[in-house]
């Protein structure tokens, strides 16, 4: 993230727009914007009529009751947005402390080449394409964590939320916890290395005048310091977890019972959701659907402006 | 005014040297942990992984501890914690990786020969061998798909950068907002949108092009923030210094400003193609899978490598899911290449 | 290399409680310093000045072993602390810091902590503990003439105060260690003359129980403030070294070498 400049307009220099040449080319960036900005008003119409109408039928139960029947026209789908938080939620419990790991060591305890290096797989890992994933996940990594999820069960399951009722346990919100575990950490850990570099550097040699250790400067100075960003980083992140569709797919049994037992063999998650339904549903059913898609594209929003304030308000700070 | 040397004086870094009983306390921490839990495994029989976290992590923070409390002192404990804690969970997310990395070449690596690239599928059963078939049809489609994607959001992408930056409008700061917000559109919810919008309705057959549509809403925010932000970028002396010169507003941008930003603008282009070459979601709904090559996007069926990896993993056949992983390498590597090409073009900057 | 100038004489007879011995400083390839030989008498401060660039920071902070955090940092030479080279096999170079402390150029107190923990930070950071926080609290900002002006906000955070509070916070949170040696790399450069004022009559009070080290390149300040002062130069690529080292009087009235002497009149610099 580099500096951009502050003040932008060339108000002081009140040039007017003259000329042809002129003329196209703002009225073509104009024209580009306002369609950009049409666009995105055709897409909130159309979605926004899309729940309205499957709203209006299915009322408040489309969040909160558990029955999926396009034959009988009845959606609901909490049994999905209770998944996609819980795999996102348990995915952000891997991912933090490995983001936050990685970047910690890019910054201050790898040599120069090295973090340079890792800066660059990091960002090159944000591209990961989640089919890639899936497909590993599914094949190699699912029968795996099975098994890691057999033994949690075995010598921990009499706890709330670790039981499973049904002997198998592929197609857990378990795995699919660690799959976007592994989608959400070249995010976090690209915006986690930008905050904590951007730690004033005085700082730190200050901390480190005062006979501070490394574990010390780290937990008195440079994380309170960056924390806000980190939070914002971290809200990122699960912003893309909330959204992931494929890898998720192929990993998780989808079943519409709502289920907080991260070990069980089934769960829910609305992205995948839409994927794997939009082929047997009536016309009535895409509907529902699509508005299924805007809780979560709302929710996504929601946890994308949160996360923006929180970047904002530590560069607002840094820069003062 | 200095002397000739007589002595020669050498840089040494005093700091890193060890007396001979903290290496030794050293070399113990390092080794002993791992060599004990590979016996204990052994013993146990206990799967790799399990091992690594119950047995290993703990017996190392241990001996990182003690080492760090008899070297150093009781300071030391909590940076050896530290130290441990991190290279750990770097390596269990390098392990994650690394077995990505792995099956990707290991399980992909045999159906990607040089016939795989210019053949399709069309004669190709989930049992046929290797040597024939390959995703020919699967990159023209990616090809066409995307390309058409990037023909139209290219351009207006920056245009609305442009829009962003070189105006007053009072606009601006409501197409900034959005155009934020909709970075954050679930790649499900703009192919479903496409098809619910576009095809349901009748308007559009079904076709390549629909994917191209699902896949321009998905570049087009991430492509208008980052040029803004690489517009942003180009100091206001140079601006100033072409229009001082009487350059009208378009020349200046199209001979100063521009050229100033390209690099910048390419790495852009690049990394928002990048990001949207692996989306199987929207093709997926949109975008039947053809077998064979089709160019056109505006009517029939088309394959393309997401949706040719999918269409691989119905089979169960060994070779099914070879070609699958084939296709999964081969995507791998093109997200590679982009990410590198817009690396090259990133360093280039003024 | 032999140093030229000689051990410069000890001031009062005094005691001295750090001295270097042949120091040389690298970085990478590059020599930086060449064989400094100084005492630095306890109870007193010495004063280092020199133009810009012949490496008087880079030397200030082989003192407090900060050099070695840079990368590709290489030394030679000793840094006695009451008489052990800190840079012996086996010293922590976490207790050196706690006993030799250090005042940045540009004030920098944590903005996420208050008055009172800024105070308190190094006790935190380097794990010592004290008996009674409140006293220390009292005692060291009285010590850096902060006390009277921040008595009843303690608890406000630190980035309220002034640039010329701010400096004078950094002094107190050096001070609460409690160090024999107090290293300050041109503290006032970033203030204006009535902080500049307050933060040296500051420096006169502390520097009659500790050694004081200050980096200045202002010659009225070093004359004011110090008893002794070291004249530093660096020519074109060479090695900085320092050319005369003493009592600041005859330093700057009596200089025994010409570049001094052309220094301290302004001819260069």
């Amino acid at each position: 993230m580099a500096k951009s400049q502050e003040s932008f307009d060339l108000v002081d220099l009140k040039l007017k727009v003259s000329g042809r040449g002129d003329r196209l080319f703002f009225g073509f960036s104009s024209v580009a914007a306002y369609f950009a900005f049409s666009l995105v008003f055709l897409i909130v119409i159309f979605l926004g009529n899309a729940s309205f109408s499957t709203f209006k039928t299915q009322g408040l139960a489309f969040f909160t009751g558990s029955t999926w029947d396009d034959a009988a026209g009845v959606y609901q789908i909490f049994p999905m947005l209770v998944g996609s938080v819980l795999c996102s939620i348990l995915g952000l419990l891997i991912s933090a402390p490995i983001s936050i790991a990685i970047a910690y060591f890019i910054e201050f305890m790898a040599p120069p080449r090295l973090a340079k290096a890792l800066t660059n797989i990091v960002d090159l890992l944000a591209a990961l394409p989640s089919i890639v994933i899936a497909i590993w996940g599914a094949f190699v990594f699912a029968p795996v964590a099975a098994q890691w999820a057999q033994i949690i069960n075995n010598k921990l399951g009499f706890i709330p939320g670790l039981q499973n009722t049904s002997g198998t346990f592929v197609g857990s919100p378990f795995i699919a916890g660690w799959i976007l575990a592994i989608m959400m950490t070249p995010i976090i850990t690209s915006v986690c290395r930008e905050i904590i570099g951007s730690v004033d550097k005085d700082l730190v040699s200050a901390a480190l005048a005062l006979g501070g250790t490394r574990f010390s400067t780290m937990r008195r100075v440079v994380i309170p310091t960056a924390r806000g960003g980190i939070t914002g980083g971290i809200l990122l992140g699960l912003g893309r977890g909330l959204g992931e569709t494929i890898a998720v797919l192929y990993v998780l049994n989808l079943v519409f019972i709502v289920n907080f037992n991260i070990l069980e063999n089934y769960g829910g998650s609305v992205a995948p959701m839409i994927a794997a339904y939009y082929g047997e549903s009536s016309e009535v059913g895409v509907s529902a659907l699509l508005a299924a898609g805007v809780a979560l594209f709302l929710i996504t929003l929601f946890v994308n402006l949160i996360a923006q304030i929180f970047v904002g308000r530590y560069e607002k700070k840094m820069a003062s | 005014m200095t002397t000739e040397t007589l002595r020669l004086v050498t840089p040494e870094t005093p700091w890193r040297v060890r007396s001979k009983s903290q290496l030794v306390y050293i070399f113990i921490a390092s080794t002993l942990p791992a060599a004990l839990t590979f016996l204990i495994a052994d013993q146990m029989k206990l799967a790799g992984l399990i091992a690594l976290t119950i047995v290993f992590l703990p017996l190392q923070l241990l001996a990182a501890s003690l080492a760090a409390l008899i070297t150093v002192g009781k300071r030391g404990i909590l940076d050896a914690i530290l130290t441990v804690s991190v290279l750990f969970l770097m390596l269990t997310m390098g392990f994650l990786l690394g077995s990505v990395a792995l099956s990707l070449v290991q399980k992909g690596f045999k159906a990607l020969s040089f016939h795989a690239i210019y053949q399709n599928s069309f004669y190709v059963t989930s049992v046929t061998s290797l040597e024939y078939g390959g995703l020919g049809h699967a990159l023209v489609g990616t090809l066409v798909i995307v390309g058409i994607a990037v023909i139209f959001a290219v351009p207006i992408g920056i245009a609305v950068g442009v829009f962003l930056t070189e105006t007053q409008s009072r606009m601006r700061g409501s197409v900034r907002f959005l155009s934020q917000a909709m970075t954050g559109l679930p790649s499900i919810v703009s192919g479903l949108f496409v098809f619910a919008f576009l095809y349901l309705t009748g308007w559009v057959q079904r076709s390549a092009i629909l994917g191209s549509v699902a896949l321009f809403l998905l570049m087009l925010p991430t492509i208008i923030r980052l040029s803004e932000e690489v517009l942003k970028l180009v100091p206001q002396e140079l601006r100033y210094a072409a229009l001082a010169l009487g350059a009208p507003r378009h020349k200046a941008f199209f001979q100063v400003i521009f050229p100033a930003a390209r690099s910048g603008i390419i790495t852009t282009c690049l990394l928002g193609t990048a990001r949207v070459i692996g989306e199987t979601a929207p093709l997926i709904v949109l975008v039947t899978y053809l077998p064979s090559t089709n160019f056109n996007p505006l009517s029939g069926d088309m394959a393309s490598i997401p949706t040719y990896i999918y269409s691989w993993l119905k089979f169960s056949t060994d070779l099914a899911n070879q070609r699958a992983w084939g296709g999964a390498l081969a995507l791998m590597i093109l997200v590679g290449v982009l990410f590198t090409l817009a690396r090259f073009f990133g360093r280039k900057r003024f | 290399m032999e140093s030229l100038n000689p051990i410069p004489s000890n001031s009062f007879g005094a005691d001295v409680h750090l001295s270097t011995k042949d120091v040389h400083v690298w970085f990478g390839q590059r020599h930086v310093l060449e064989g400094v030989n100084l005492e630095f008498p306890v109870n007193s401060v010495t004063a280092l000045i020199g133009p810009s660039g012949c490496g008087k920071s880079t030397f200030i902070r082989t003192l407090n072993r900060m050099h070695e955090l840079i990368p590709n940092a290489k030394l030679a030479g000793e840094v006695l602390l009451k008489g052990q080279n800190i840079y012996a096999v086996g010293v922590d170079p976490i207790q050196v810091r706690i006993n030799i402390g250090m005042v940045f150029q540009k004030p920098n107190p944590f903005p996420t902590m208050t008055i009172r923990g800024n105070v308190l930070s190094g006790l935190r950071l380097s794990g010592k503990h004290s008996r009674n926080e409140d006293e220390l609290v009292e005692n060291s900002l009285q010590a850096a003439s902060l006390w009277n002006e921040v008595k009843d906000r303690l608890d406000s955070p630190a980035g309220s105060l002034s640039g010329g509070q701010q400096q004078r916070l950094c002094i107190a949170r050096a001070l609460a260690l409690a160090p024999d040696v107090l290293l300050m790399d041109e503290p006032c450069s970033a203030l204006d003359p009535g902080s500049t004022i307050r933060i040296e009559e500051t420096i006169r009070s502390i520097s009659k129980n500790m050694t004081v080290v200050i980096v200045t390149h202002n010659m009225q300040q070093a004359q004011r403030v110090s008893e002794q002062t070291a004249f530093f130069l660096a020519e074109d690529n060479n090695p900085g070294y320092v050319v005369e080292a003493g009592l600041t009087n005859d330093i700057f009235h009596n200089p025994k070498d010409k570049r001094t002497e052309d220094y301290v009149s302004g001819r260069f610099g």
